[in-house]
């Protein structure tokens, strides 16, 4: 088992920031890697564009994804990421600023594991981010590492 | 028929006199006869005693054969110039002694004859033996003529025909006068027979004629003239009710016989088929109104139901085309009902042109296409609309509070991490900044909630607002426990509307009345409802801080404010939302209030809630 990395999709560079700096703050030292847009998201989870190099067996412990992304939004990427039998048990973590009931059944309809309103306070946002993190990345267990197809 | 005026008098005055007549003529008949008789008899009872005494006075001069002395005693007859003529005849039946003494011995009959008497021809004749002593000495003949019978029966036959005339001219008088009591009741009831027969006079009455016979028929006379004047008053009134109705009706009312002619046409139908009445009754229903296309099927359902009984126009209403006298056609709505009368049958139909209401018709049916057009392109721009607002609210959920966020977070990031290179000033300066942007987001947050309450569907059911008021009280009074706030609500504030959102507004209101009580030392807060012109106006009441009625309109303006922040925190969103709220339940919000003397919020909601 390797080390339990973090995927953060998020385009926002000041939200970003903020996200990582909430998590150093309370000394998560995962791995976290970020992706800028859906599209990217995506590459990044089904190894390919700029990631085919990247090993399908690293599948992140949970993936942040906003929902506001570029290029393909992060809803269609929760709905692609739970069609592909090879991400289907990733553990995806909306994190976004909007409250909409739309937004909510959308997530959930596509099965997200989990749904966090960021508040603006960088206060309460940290504190989330800090019992997303301790979550996630410690008291969850996740789904056993699926066989990918042609390995 | 002419009266019979005279008849009646004359008959009943003819049977009075001949009745009386004949009875006076028997009568008298009667009576005459009888004195005929008995005065015959009395006279040959007079010639009879004459005879007897004349027999005795002559013996002696039979016994003496003195002729001369027995035409003496003869010739006393001459006192009575009745006697015609006396004999005596001896013992032996010869003639002895004549009277008159000159007479011819033929006047005589020859010899005597047995004791008798009889009349012949005008005369009356008596034989009498004439005894001597038992023995028969002569015999005494005695011939009276009737002089005295006929004088008697002269007399008397005048007394009977004097009586008699006098009689019947009394009978006459008596009779013309009682033919009166009788004959005059029954012509004054001939009379106004006449009357009421000639004249149509049914106001005649006959005065009552006592309670014989006529009487009674006067009475019923009476009876049955006043039956019929009441008949022919109810009559009247009818015709003149149906007259008028006729004349006033809106609809054309045109009357048709079993042939097909028109019998009533009222003056709606003249001045609907531009017809008038006199060219229209008596006129082809078909030819006159009908349509050309529309005459045989008209004449052959006329002919069917006089055959069958059967007719499918009959009550009901039909929607046909007719016919003006210019043969212009137009469309009338039609109701034919057969009228209930004996004998052949009647139709009347009831004709409405409706030219108008068609035309009305299709105008309001284009109308009606283009207002359900119109509603379709509006509902379809307020989609559109709504759609954009909704857009934009997503959008400012979702893009406005990222660059707050960055804001607070590098405010945040720029005290921990360069905290030693600023001064109190600029620490100062960062947390107002910060203060700055989580009120913006609270800002957010609450417009938000704004356009969200008015996208919610509502789900009316009952609503304990009471049970409510407490529940709110009770959660405001355990996360300010130090607060002295006396609550008092009234029970049994039951109504209709959406609980969740009436939660939300009465969250509002009491979190605002307990918000602007802060500041005192104990406070009181009302919830209660009075009725006002047959609603119900709930209130929620406090003593707190009150407000400035002239700025009352600005109260439940989204983000408007009476108030500093520094004195009471807030949004200014609070009341708007509960005004969208009561809006939405058909009700209405309204404050008073004053500076420093509480405020009180009255709202009424409709009945079952309405969006």
């Amino acid at each position: 088992m390797s080390e339990k990395t973090i995927l953060l999709a998020e385009d926002n560079p000041d939200d970003e920031e903020l996200t990582l700096r909430a998590l150093r703050k309370y000394n998560i030292t995962n791995q976290i890697d970020v992706v800028r847009d859906g599209q990217e998201a995506l590459d990044y989870l089904f190894c390919r564009g700029a990631y085919a190099s990247r090993s399908p067996k690293d599948v992140p412990q949970v993936v942040l994804l906003d929902i506001n992304l570029p290029k393909v939004n992060g809803l269609e990427v929760l709905k692609r990421v739970r069609t592909d039998e090879r991400t289907r048990t990733v553990p995806v973590v909306i994190l976004t600023s909007s409250a909409e009931d739309r937004d909510l059944l959308a997530a959930y309809n596509n099965y997200a594991n989990s749904y966090v309103c960021k508040p603006v306070d960088f206060d309460q946002f940290a504190e989330a981010v800090r019992n997303l993190g301790l979550y996630w990345l410690l008291l969850n267990q996740p789904a056993p590492r699926p066989q990918p197809a042609g390995r | 028929m002419k009266a019979p005026r005279t008849t009646l008098r004359r008959k009943l005055v003819r049977a009075i006199m001949l009745t009386s007549t004949v009875a006076l003529v028997l009568t008298g008949a009667v009576l005459v006869s009888h004195d005929f008789y008995t005065f015959r008899r009395s006279l040959v009872h007079a010639l009879v005693t004459r005879a007897t005494m004349l027999g005795a006075n002559s013996t002696a001069a039979l016994a003496f054969q003195n002729s001369d002395d027995a035409t003496q005693v003869l010739s006393a007859l001459r006192a009575d110039p009745s006697m015609v003529g006396a004999a005596l005849y001896d013992e032996r039946g010869r003639l002895f002694a004549t009277y008159p003494a000159d007479a011819p011995p033929g006047a005589f009959p020859r010899a005597p004859e047995q004791t008798g008497e009889r009349f012949e021809g005008a005369r009356l004749v008596v034989f009498r033996a004439v005894s001597e002593d038992g023995r028969r000495v002569g015999t005494l003949y005695l011939q009276s003529d009737l002089r005295a019978l006929e004088e008697r029966i002269r007399v008397n036959a005048a007394v009977v025909v004097f009586a008699m005339l006098a009689s019947i001219g009394v009978a006459f008088v008596l009779s013309t006068w009682l033919q009166r009591s009788i004959a005059q009741p029954v012509l004054t009831l001939t009379d106004a027979a006449r009357r009421v027969r000639d004249d149509r006079d049914y106001t005649v009455r006959v005065a009552e004629a006592g309670d014989d016979e006529v009487g009674f028929l006067s009475t019923t006379f009476n009876d049955m003239v006043a039956e019929i004047q009441g008949r022919e008053t109810a009559l009247r009134t009818a015709a003149a009710r149906l007259r008028s109705t006729l004349d006033s009706a809106l609809d054309g009312i045109v009357t048709m016989d079993h042939e097909g002619n028109v019998a009533e046409f009222n003056p709606a139908a003249e001045k609907m088929f531009h017809r008038t009445r006199e060219e229209a009754v008596g006129a082809k229903l078909a030819d006159l109104i009908i349509p050309a296309a529309l005459r045989e099927s008209h004449r052959s359902g006329l002919a069917h139901y006089l055959e069958t009984g059967k007719a499918e126009v009959l009550d009901r209403r039909l929607e046909l085309t007719a016919v003006r006298r210019d043969g212009s056609e137009f469309p009338v709505e039609v109701a034919i009902t057969r009228v209930t009368q004996e004998g052949p049958p009647l139709f009347t139909g009831f004709i409405r042109d409706i030219t108008e209401r068609l035309r009305a018709e299709r105008e309001i049916r284009q109308l009606n296409e283009d207002l359900e057009r119109r509603v379709v392109a509006r509902t379809a721009e307020l989609e559109a609309s709504n759609r954009e607002l909704e857009a934009f609210s997503y959008s400012v959920s979702h893009d406005l509070r990222a660059p707050l966020r960055a804001i607070d977070g590098f405010s945040k990031a720029l005290l921990d991490d360069c905290s030693e290179r600023l001064d109190d000033d600029g620490k100062r300066h960062l947390d107002r900044v910060r203060s700055a942007t989580r009120q913006m987001a609270q800002l957010i947050d609450d417009m938000l909630k704004l356009a969200h309450l008015s996208r919610t569907e509502m789900t009316p059911q009952r609503v304990d607002l009471s049970a409510l008021g407490r529940d709110i009280a009770a959660s405001l009074q355990q996360a300010q426990p130090d607060r002295a706030v006396r609550f008092e609500i009234a029970p049994g504030l039951v109504t209709e509307g959406d609980p969740h959102l009436l939660r939300i507004a009465f969250d509002n209101l009491l979190r605002n009345a307990w918000k602007f009580t802060s500041r005192r030392p104990s406070a009181h807060i009302e919830v209660g409802a009075d009725p006002s012109n047959g609603e119900r106006v709930y209130f929620v009441r406090d003593d707190g801080a009150g407000f400035d009625m002239a700025h009352a309109q600005l109260l439940f303006t989204p983000f408007q404010r009476l108030h500093r922040q520094s004195e009471f925190e807030g949004t200014g969103i609070g009341l708007a939302t509960v005004q969208r709220i009561i809006q939405r339940h058909g009700g209405r919000l309204w404050a008073k209030g004053a500076v420093d003397h509480g405020a009180t919020f009255y709202f009424t909601l409709s009945e079952g809630g309405s969006s």
